[in-house]
């Protein structure tokens, strides 16, 4: 007989760079360059882009951070230098993804301390970055300002544009020639809207990651997964506001009742594995990049996108 | 190519006996355009006709049944790739493997794991499906002692997985009536498979490595008499199953090879990485999934990823809005409003109880949706709050007039006492809290 799917699609996913070498103009030792998928995830027969990265989350102020990363990581948790170095050359991820927490107060105005933060994190880890700006849009000008600052050069992913306030990251985006992320609550046409307010300021397609918002495993989950499929197949079929790579971060998985009322033996597993499962899926789905917080997950996730992936990969943009 | 029901009308023997089911052989043509019936439900079919119409009007995957009585479950009859297209219909069953060469104990204690443990989130119960013996000891009498310490200790629906016709002869003698999935015929072994199963009604795995083998396999097996079937691709990896399994989906629903219609088969323990293995089962079409058994951590998360990917993405599980009783609430008993998401009454309703304290719920009608996004969506409202406490006759049940709300929907309280003349008290955002702020706010 002799079969082969055929989808009928046109389109493909846009290319985004992240991280800059030293041939770029950066200090990263590798950058990515993630998208340029023509199918479903995992069905390419030549992938153009690499498997799914794995960013691993940490912040600059772990009172925010959960507890069950707390106990486990130990005194990592406050030293940024060594829990981002931890993240590259002990647990193996892709990404540091850093979170700004330290920005959570009532009326902060430490500015350079961020930029600090940002140093501390680049110097840190040689992996490209992804840094996560402020919780109050009063202060995003002068924090994403910063960041972008900091980072010029090293084309970091600053997160994150939302409908409602996405000026400030987007300038800071444009003025240092770094990526950002454009979130919004799990709707395909929601996700449309807000690359199309960010294209018509000025970002262009090759600097945007969409974050469709993902629910964590058993609350909401089934929405962001089939958000994802969506936008995809809006992308294959052509339509380029919404024909940029994905990434998925679930940030409630280690508040969920399953996860915070595990055995305390258990509870470690129990974490890893709502973060494995999630971020296995949502890639599956078409999250170009999986976000996780618990260092065991990172090398779960490892073998599983190793054997998920064909081709000896153009990992590296050299 | 579907057949339109005239002309599947045609084919049918016009008797309008009603035998089928259906009061006249026009409206059993009907429902057999729409992939609604089964041709074999007309006795008087001739075998020609039988078969034009077998390939055309039957659901794109055969329904499968494994097992029987409470524990049995149905897989196929699925018609789309994506679910958002409109649903998935039938959970794939997880299975965990037992080996012949273990002991009896332990082959009884994963039994009876599987028999007796169960996950309740929302308001399902959530349970694995079954157990897979494997034939490894390579003794037909080893197998068989086997399946029968299974069989003495539970109902449930079992997959014998041997290549020896002799072994499986042998296990069936404890539970052939049982309806256990037999796997598996290969283009060697499929007339010797095919008369075991038959002669115990019994559906059978079909395995081979490449689409156009197994269908020739599956005309080879109907052939032979055996219906329902399903498919091993046997995937040389995670990858590979989720381009076979996509490719077979794809087929099958667009009645392009209407011989690979039917649900595929996936051991998630191939390849060492069993977590992923289940993932993938999950989202990309497999409908028996065989697993050793899992630690607390997976079966959860295995179980919760199955609800959620077979959930109806048309409409959230919902509760019926009322008034809902914790305890035995007296008249000054509290009441604490909330939406009827279903994920949200039982988180609200777990640590109500915990708490000890009886008191009253008043569930109402949001559509299903959650408390924050119920707020973003202009969906619960003050409006509907007040409706809903008269629709439910709550100021019969309590002699005050204090409603306890959500934290999330702080927004709205000043509006909620003004349209009901009811005194607001705005809860915590976070239900765990709930037993803290009824003893601090509500007791004095
Ligand atoms: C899944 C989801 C959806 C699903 C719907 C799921 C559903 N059935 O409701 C979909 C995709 C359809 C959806 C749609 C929308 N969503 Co939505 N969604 C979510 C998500 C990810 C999870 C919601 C959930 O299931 N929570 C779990 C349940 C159990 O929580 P809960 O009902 O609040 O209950 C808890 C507490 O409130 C408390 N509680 C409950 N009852 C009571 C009662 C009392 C008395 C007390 C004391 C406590 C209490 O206990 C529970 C456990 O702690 C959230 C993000 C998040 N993390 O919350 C966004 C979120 C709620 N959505 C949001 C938005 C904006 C929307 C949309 C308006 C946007 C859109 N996509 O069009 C639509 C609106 C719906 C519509 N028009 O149809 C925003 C809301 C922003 C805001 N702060 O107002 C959120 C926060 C996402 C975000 N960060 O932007 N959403
Ligand atoms: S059983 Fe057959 S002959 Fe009788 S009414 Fe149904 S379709 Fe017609």
């Amino acid at each position: 007989m002799g079969f082969n799917v055929h989808f009928d699609w046109t389109g493909s996913i846009g290319e985004v760079i992240l991280g800059a070498t030293k041939s770029d103009g950066g200090s990263r030792r590798v950058s990515y360059r993630i998208g340029g998928g023509t199918t479903l995830p995992f069905l390419d027969k030549n992938p153009s882009s690499p498997a799914p990265l794995i960013a691993f989350e940490i912040c600059d102020n772990p009172v925010f951070w959960s507890p069950i990363i707390r106990n486990y990581c130990g005194e990592l948790v406050n030293n940024l230098q060594e829990w981002a170095k931890a993240g590259d050359a002990t647990y193996g991820a892709d990404m540091i993804r850093l979170y700004l927490t330290s920005t959570r107060q009532r009326n902060f105005s430490d500015f350079p301390a961020v930029g600090k933060a940002v140093e501390t994190a680049l110097s840190a880890t040689s992996l490209p970055l992804i840094i996560e700006g402020s919780n109050d849009p009063k202060i995003d000008s002068d924090i994403f300002q910063k960041c972008g600052e900091v980072g010029q050069g090293e084309r970091l992913l600053l997160g994150t544009a939302e409908a409602s306030r996405y000026r400030s990251i987007a300038a800071a985006a444009l003025a240092y020639n770094h990526a950002l992320i454009a979130q919004s609550p799990i709707d395909v046409n929601l996700a449309k809207q807000l690359n199309i307010l960010l294209r018509e300021i000025g970002i262009q397609r090759d600097h945007v990651v969409i974050d469709p918002y993902t629910g964590t495993l058993g609350y909401g989950f089934e929405y962001s997964y089939s958000a994802m499929e969506r936008i995809r197949f809006s992308a294959l079929k052509g339509d380029t506001d919404l024909a940029m790579p994905m990434i998925s971060s679930a940030p409630d998985t280690l508040t969920i009742k399953e996860v915070r009322e595990a055995d305390l033996d258990g509870q470690d597993d129990m974490a890893v594995k709502w973060e494995f499962y999630t971020s296995l899926a949502a890639a599956v789905a078409g999250a170009e990049i999986v976000c996780v917080r618990h260092p065991k997950t990172i090398g779960m996730l490892k073998l599983a996108f190793a054997s998920l992936k064909t081709g000896t990969g153009s990992m590296e943009v050299t | 190519m579907a057949l339109k029901a005239l002309d599947i009308y045609k084919l049918l023997p016009k008797k309008n006996c009603k035998e089928c089911g259906d009061p006249t052989c026009l409206t059993f043509a009907m429902k057999l355009a729409g992939g609604k019936a089964d041709v074999d439900l007309c006795p008087y079919l001739d075998d020609t006709s039988k078969t034009v119409l077998g390939a055309t009007t039957r659901p794109p995957i055969r329904l499968v049944r494994i097992g029987v009585g409470e524990r049995s479950f149905a897989v196929g009859e699925e018609f789309v790739l994506y679910r958002h297209e409109k649903t998935f219909y039938h959970p794939p069953g997880i299975l965990f493997k037992v080996s012949d060469a273990q002991i009896p104990d332990e082959i009884a204690s994963v039994t009876k794991r599987v028999r007796d443990e169960s996950f309740i989130r929302v308001g399902a119960d959530l349970r694995f499906n079954g157990i897979a013996i494997e034939n490894t000891s390579n003794s037909a009498d080893t197998f068989a002692k086997s399946v029968e310490t299974v069989e003495k200790m539970a109902d449930l629906p079992l997959v014998l997985i041997s290549s020896s016709a002799d072994a499986l002869t042998a296990a069936l003698a404890h539970c052939g009536t049982y309806r256990p999935l037999i796997h598996a015929a290969t283009n060697k072994n499929f007339k010797g498979m095919c008369a075991v199963a038959k002669q115990h009604g019994c559906p059978l795995v079909i395995k081979a490595r490449h689409l156009d083998e197994l269908g020739q396999l599956a005309k080879d097996c109907t052939a032979e008499g055996v219906q329902d079937l399903v498919m091993d691709l046997s995937p040389a990896s995670l990858r590979d199953f989720i381009s076979l399994s996509t490719e077979i989906r794809q087929l099958a629903i667009t009645r392009t090879a209407p011989d690979l219609g039917y649900p595929v088969y996936f051991d998630a323990t191939a390849g060492g990485m069993q977590d992923a293995g289940i993932v993938i089962g999950i989202l990309k079409y497999a409908s028996v999934i065989v697993t050793n058994p899992l630690l607390p951590s997976s079966a959860k998360a295995a179980l919760t990823l199955r609800q959620n990917v077979y959930t109806d993405p048309q409409k959230p599980i919902q509760m019926n809005p009322g008034l809902y009783r914790v305890g035995t609430p007296g008249k000054d008993a509290p009441v604490l409003m909330t939406v009827n998401f279903s994920l949200t009454f039982f988180t609200l309703e777990g640590y109500l109880e915990s708490t000890r304290i009886p008191c009253f719920m008043l569930i109402v009608d949001t559509e299903g949706l959650s408390v924050l996004t119920a707020v973003a969506a202009g969906k619960l409202n003050e409006i509907l709050v007040r409706d809903s406490l008269i629709k439910f006759g709550v100021e019969s049940e309590v002699s005050h007039r204090s409603l306890i709300i959500p934290g999330y929907a702080a927004p709205l309280s000043g509006r909620i006492e003004e349209a009901t003349g009811w005194k607001v008290l705005v809860g915590p955002r976070d239900a765990a809290e709930i037993g803290e702020f009824l003893n601090e706010e509500w007791k004095k």
